[in-house]
């Protein structure tokens, strides 16, 4: 495991699952590896009166009722597409529910403007047509093809992202469940045809700042349920989600260094200070760009505590985080600077004055940042 | 009532005892809780006046409620709702309902001035055991309903809030902030905001709040049930199991549960205090009626909430601590002076919810669930005869039926038994389920939705499995909710509501109570009466357009005044005239209005608490804003012009006048100078007009003005505080009023006087004061030119001069015949200062020009077309009139005697045309040109051109 950079979850929590997949006396749909009911206490965790004998971790931070749809859809039916601003937790709740239900959370289809149908359906290798013809061996199955063929959840990232004559070969799977391959003969035997294992579904995500780059057509959207995840903005639970992902960052660059609580909420007020402003600006340009989500204030934090261990005295400071905060949400030069610029004097400024603490610092950090990018 | 029998809970108490010793030792706080609760439910239920425990909005008090009255038949019901407002329920039956009993105090004495108004609000919905109690007591002969809560008064007597923060906190007791306050439901829509804001700002008091009184407990409920919402937790956990358990069962669950919150609460103690002060009065009230009336404690029902059923105050029970004299302990406070008016006023479910902070839908789901229980249970419900929006007549009661033998109360414990049984799972209602998932997609369909039968499928099916996810076999409206969701919900909303809110309005929506005309106070009637020309609806909620063509119908003018009248009188939006004004000295020939006065019942129905008319509420409503400590002039003067405006007639407008004059012959400011000018320039051209003679209020008011101006004018133009506008509005009066003020009787030398006494030091002031002295004659126009010159050729005054200017600007209101002067002022200013002066200054002349752009911008605008060139080439060209001045003056002065008969030069030069023409006319003594010699070069020896073009014209024709 300390040779992956990065775990996916079935092998990061693979002692939990199966721990928990021996206790699991519920009925389980299709092929499911755990029941509906143990995949929400793997992914929303456990509590004393769950009367379990070992505490499972909460992996996943947000409304209960989003994962109990999530998980219903899956056992239905319709395919999961998880909408939302980017940074909401939609690929990590995908790769947890893929992983509690299939044990399988890398059948992953990335989608961009060039994915193929190829990468939907299946390819071939080329050498091997030459020297044999083609077969079912010299077939290479896209990950959905694989997940249908096993039964086990295939993934699609950033759906939107995906042209739509893409999209659409995803409706025949989702609807039909199979796959033909026209190219081999039919001997009567269905074996140009791929047909899906019960058990199989999708989760795909789309980015909401994405709509109206390649729309889903009505066709494949009644084939989806929609499940939105809204950015987190109950401040508590955010302090939470920024905690976790941090520690488990740390651990993974393997750095000692600790986040002092005053910091965390520094940076949880600022972003909930600027979410206010972008809230109540009128047009695009009055806003950040970013979409300010908890990833986002993850990602502010990562590189404040990279750069004070690798550059700095190796303990977090406010000015480092302001510089952080600004390098990160700085993204168009003249306007997100100037709202960066309006919110340190308008807000952090008088604050500073009033509250002391780490703020005047904070804005000391966040000036000579601005200074320097401008 | 240590006296309670020992005997039936005693294998409940040995149960908890141990299973307290078991999981905390024993002996200590729990075992404490735990046989306390018995203790409580024991003692409530060996009561011999029987305590009927509700809970709001639930159905299966409601159901229980009904049973046991049809049961017991008792004489006597005595119900938990402020004691004062029982004459008011009998009118429920002319109301549709969900109505709100109001209790409304406008003029308050005894409490903080600025509590006002007070409003106390009881929704009554239909499913409610309120209501059961109600509609059996009004319609059964030799029933008596009595009210046993304290009165409104005491709800504010008692209210601590005010003292706390000043803010209201949610909920105490069983009373609720205002809808508006925060921490209550958001309510999703915009629609569903208006309708949620029914109740205004009144408190809410309503029977039976049953809730966890800390907010763990209710986490940890909510947690543990799977629920999101409390009313979801009682449908699931104490509506569903209590079903159709018995009058015992529910009773003493109910009991239980009361004891549970009571004994699981923080100690606030405010509201601790006002709750058993509650119980104390309720049971004092009780007690006292019982003396009076000595009626057997076994004929009478106590109906209030599960909580106050598990008092342990020392008042409980008809037994309970008594004085010497037969009198409890507890002595009522006395209320207070204020008056205190009653009326119902319509409220919705969606008032209900916001007001209590219950989860949007939950009282219509009650309803719904109500309406399906009577079906089930054939209960027959009691309702009101003749009960407004009621489908069929409730059959008509006889007699009490002899009452069935009371069956000895709390005789059992049959909480052991409800509380040994396994849950009671809800089964799942295959049919119902299939109903609302084909209900739901018809509905998305009809909002735009892309939905088909596949979604149906879709939603019944998630519906199922998110409620087995939940533990739970029949999902809930909620769980249904949700799949509805799920399964519909795209990434955009296509029509106006989403699937959330289609949801809840399937599940019964929003119902909007109405009050009915009978319940109606006489002021709402009489509107009502009068509007009846309009031949429209105005009861039903909406808008309704009103025309009113008063020409062809004269008789609709009186539908028009009315409506003026509300207009002024109710709320933004209930009567909005589209086309047609009403100003002084103008009457529309038609009208259109917008009319809401369903929508605004209720501000119509406090309305009624002011008056018995319209005329009356606004005559008292003005007088009050005239004899207000803190009237202005300008306030009074406006009064005067709503009186006559609204109410015609010279009687209050003479009075209102004549106080006018008493309030500015007392004012030391001049503050309001320019409203005050305004409106009485206004009144003064309406009675001109209008009447033969001017009454004698503005007579009197033109002449103490004048002098009233006069004497101020020397201070104001030196107070600091009193700003150019004012003065000039002081002027303004001062000028344009003197002609009928000299004819009144007063004397020019005093303004004369005054303005010579006036000695400014600012510069606008001053500015001000010269245009008053060029309006009185003192000072010429080219001594202000020449002043304003020097101004300006001094380096050291420059910097003010724009200062200057807007005293010049002000002074075109008092004198606008010194336009042209202003003009040129402005002209030089622009043309000769210097831009370190001139820029900040400009944004003043705008927002001065701008707040008096009615008057002095359209004064300004025609001086400065008439002088500047009106073309871009005539503009090199052109010269300022006051720049050529001199040069014309000069040129007018070397000619000394006008011998020259300046425009007619031509006629001498061509005199054929003019011989010809009298020729013709019969004078043929020809053209005798008149001192020709003497004259210099005529136009057309200088401008021949024209003259030689219509020659050669002639010639060619």
């Amino acid at each position: 495991m300390s040779e992956l950079l990065r775990a996916p979850a079935e092998i990061k929590y693979a002692e939990e699952l199966d721990w928990l997949e021996s206790i699991d006396d519920n009925p389980k749909p299709f092929s499911w590896r755990l029941s509906p009911k143990m995949v929400r206490l793997f992914v929303l965790g456990s509590e004393r009166a769950d009367g379990l004998d070992r505490e499972v971790a909460q992996k996943w931070f947000g409304d209960r009722s989003i994962v109990e749809r999530s998980i219903v859809t899956l056992a239905s039916d319709r395919g999961l597409l998880l909408i939302g601003d980017p940074g909401t937790g939609k690929s990590w709740l995908a790769e947890l529910l893929a992983a509690a239900i299939s044990r399988n959370s890398t059948l992953v289809v990335q989608g961009t403007a060039g994915t193929t149908e190829d990468h939907i359906k299946y390819s071939w290798n080329v050498s091997m047509v030459i020297a044999k013809g083609q077969s079912r061996e010299s077939m290479i199955p896209s990950p959905i093809m694989t997940a249908m063929e096993s039964g086990t959840i295939g993934r699609f990232e950033e759906l939107t992202r995906s042209t739509s004559d893409v999209q659409d070969a995803l409706i025949s799977i989702l609807s039909e469940k199979y796959v033909s391959v026209p190219e081999l003969e039919s001997d009567g035997g269905g074996d140009n045809i791929v047909f899906a294992k019960p058990g199989f579904s999708i989760i795909a995500t789309a980015n909401s700042r994405d709509r109206g780059v390649n729309d889903l057509s009505s066709a494949l959207k009644r084939r989806f349920n929609f499940v939105r995840i809204p950015v987190v903005t109950n401040k508590k639970s955010e302090a939470e989600i920024v905690r976790f992902r941090t520690e488990e960052l740390l651990r993974r660059h393997q750095i000692d260094l600790d986040v002092p609580p005053t910091l965390l909420d520094v940076l949880l007020q600022s972003f909930a200070d600027l979410r206010a402003s972008s809230a109540a600006a009128g047009s695009d340009d009055e806003k950040l760009e970013s979409a300010l989500s908890t990833a986002e204030q993850i990602g502010v934090l990562e590189d404040a505590v990279l750069h004070s261990n690798f550059f700095g005295e190796r303990a977090l400071t406010a000015r480092t985080l302001a510089a952080s905060l600004v390098g990160s949400l700085a993204r168009r030069e003249p306007e997100d600077l100037a709202i960066l610029n309006k919110y340190l004097h308008g807000v952090v400024e008088p604050r500073g004055k009033e509250e002391g603490g780490s703020w005047p610092e904070f804005l000391e950090g966040g000036r000579e940042a601005i200074a320097k990018l401008a | 009532m240590s006296a309670a029998p020992e005997t039936p809970f005693a294998a409940l108490r040995g149960q908890l005892h141990e299973a307290a010793a078991e999981f905390a030792g024993g002996g200590d706080a729990l075992e404490g809780i735990l046989l306390g609760m018995v203790d409580d439910v024991d003692r409530a239920a060996g009561e011999p006046l029987e305590i009927f425990p509700v809970c709001h909005h639930s159905p299966a008090s409601a159901l229980a409620m009904a049973r046991r009255l049809r049961e017991k038949q008792p004489k006597v019901v005595y119900l938990e709702l402020c004691e004062d407002m029982a004459p008011l329920l009998t009118e429920l039956r002319n109301c549709r309902l969900p109505v709100a009993v109001q209790a409304f105090a406008g003029d308050i004495d005894g409490f903080p001035a600025d509590w006002a108004p007070l409003s106390v609000v009881a929704p009554i919905t239909e499913a409610s055991a309120e209501y059961q109690a109600i509609a059996y007591a009004l319609d059964t002969p030799g029933v008596e309903l009595v009210l046993v809560d304290r009165s409104s008064d005491h709800v504010f007597q008692w209210d601590t809030r005010h003292d706390r923060s000043g803010a209201p906190d949610g909920t105490d007791g069983d009373t609720a902030a205002p809808a508006g306050a925060a921490g209550t439901a958001a309510p999703a829509t915009k629609a569903a905001e208006a309708e949620a804001a029914l109740h205004g700002e009144a408190v809410g008091v309503e029977i039976g709040d049953l809730r966890p009184r800390f907010a763990e407990l209710e986490e940890h409920l909510l947690r543990h049930g799977k629920v999101r919402h409390w009313s979801e937790w009682w449908h699931q956990y104490v509506e569903v199991p209590l079903g159709d358990s018995d009058h015992d069962t529910y009773r003493q669950v109910m009991f239980l549960i009361g004891s549970l919150f009571r004994r699981l609460a923080p100690g606030d103690g405010d509201r601790v205090r006002v709750d058993e002060d509650r119980e104390r009065y309720m049971w004092t009230r009780m007690r006292e009626h019982l003396t009076a009336t000595g009626t057997d404690p076994a004929d009478c029902l106590y109906v209030c909430g599960a909580f106050h059923a598990a008092s342990r105050v020392d008042e409980f029970g008809v037994d309970g601590t008594t004085g010497a004299d037969g009198t409890t302990g507890f002595t009522i406070s006395p209320r207070t002076a204020t008056t205190w008016q009653y009326g119902l006023i319509p409220s919705s479910h969606t008032a209900i919810e916001a007001q209590f902070g219950l989860a949007a839908g939950s009282v219509s789901i009650a309803a719904t669930q109500w309406a399906k229980n009577l079906k089930r249970t054939r209960v027959k419900p009691y309702r009101l005869e003749g009960q407004a929006g009621a489908k069929k007549p409730a059959p008509t009661k006889t007699a009490a039926k002899a009452a069935v033998p009371v069956v000895p109360v709390g005789a059992e414990d049959r909480l052991s038994g409800f509380l040994r049984r396994p849950p009671v799972v809800d089964t799942l209602d295959e049919a119902e389920l299939l109903g609302w998932s084909v209900d739901i997609v018809r509905a998305a369909r009809r909002s735009g939705y892309l939905a088909s039968t596949a979604d149906a499928i879709a939603v019944f099916e998630t519906s199922i499995l998110l409620a087995g996810m939940r533990d739970r076999a029949k999902p809930t409206p909620y769980d249904f909710q949700d799949a509805a969701v799920t399964c519909i919900e795209k990434d955009s909303v296509p029509g106006r509501r989403d699937v959330r809110r289609l949801v809840e309005i399937m599940m019964g929506g929003d119902r909007i109570g109405q009050v009915g005309y009978d319940a109606l106070p006489p002021l709402a009637r009489d509107v009502y009466d009068r509007l009846a020309p309009l031949a429209l609806n105005l009861e039903q909620r909406g808008v309704r357009r009103a025309l009113l063509d008063m020409a062809s119908e004269p008789d609709l003018r009186a539908c028009s005044d009315v409506l003026w009248m509300l207009r002024r009188l109710m709320p933004p939006g209930a009567a909005r005239p589209i086309m047609g004004e009403r100003r002084l000295g103008e009457r529309s020939i038609q009208e259109s209005w917008d009319l809401s006065l369903g929508t605004h019942q209720r501000a119509l129905i406090e309305l009624g608490y002011e008056g018995v008319s319209l005329e009356q509420v606004l005559e008292q409503r003005l007088r009050r804003t005239a004899y207000g400590p803190q009237a202005t002039t300008a306030q009074v003067l406006a009064a005067v012009e709503d009186a006559t405006l609204y109410l015609g007639g010279r009687r209050l407008a003479e009075e209102l006048g004549t106080r006018a004059l008493e309030v500015l012959a007392a004012e030391r400011t001049v503050d309001g100078a320019p409203e005050v000018l305004r409106r009485v320039r206004g009144l003064l051209a309406y009675y001109r007009t209008s009447e033969a003679v001017l009454p004698p209020w503005i007579e009197s008011f033109v002449r103490t003005g004048y002098a009233h101006y006069c004497t101020l004018l020397p201070t104001a133009f030196r107070d600091e505080d009193a700003t150019a506008g004012q003065v000039a509005a002081m002027l303004g009066f001062l000028f344009s009023m003197e002609s009928l003020a000299l004819s009144l009787g007063c004397d020019r030398t005093q303004l004369e006087l005054s303005v010579a006494q006036s000695h400014p030091q600012d510069p606008a002031k001053t500015a001000l004061l010269w245009a008053a002295q060029v309006q009185l004659g003192t000072l010429s126009r080219a001594e202000l030119r020449a002043r304003c010159d020097e101004l300006l050729g001094n380096p050291l005054v420059v910097p003010s001069y724009p200062r200057y200017l807007s005293g010049f600007v002000h002074a075109l209101e008092p004198v606008p015949g010194l336009a042209d002067v202003v003009v040129e002022a402005v002209s030089n200013a622009f043309g000769r200062l210097p831009d370190a002066v001139l820029l900040p200054w400009l944004p003043v002349l705008i927002t001065t020009l701008r707040s008096n752009a009615t008057e002095l911008a359209p004064l300004l605008i025609r001086e400065a077309g008439r002088i500047f060139p009106a073309r871009l080439a005539a503009l090199d060209a052109w010269v300022p009139p006051w720049r050529q001045q001199p040069v014309a003056l000069a040129a007018a002065r070397t000619r000394p005697d006008s011998t020259a008969p300046g425009g007619v030069a031509l006629l001498p030069a061509h005199p054929e045309t003019c011989d010809a023409l009298a020729e013709l006319l019969g004078c043929a003594d020809g053209w005798e040109p008149a001192g020709t010699a003497s004259r210099r070069p005529s136009l057309t020896d200088r401008h021949p051109d024209t003259a030689r073009a219509v020659a050669a014209l002639l010639a060619g024709a």
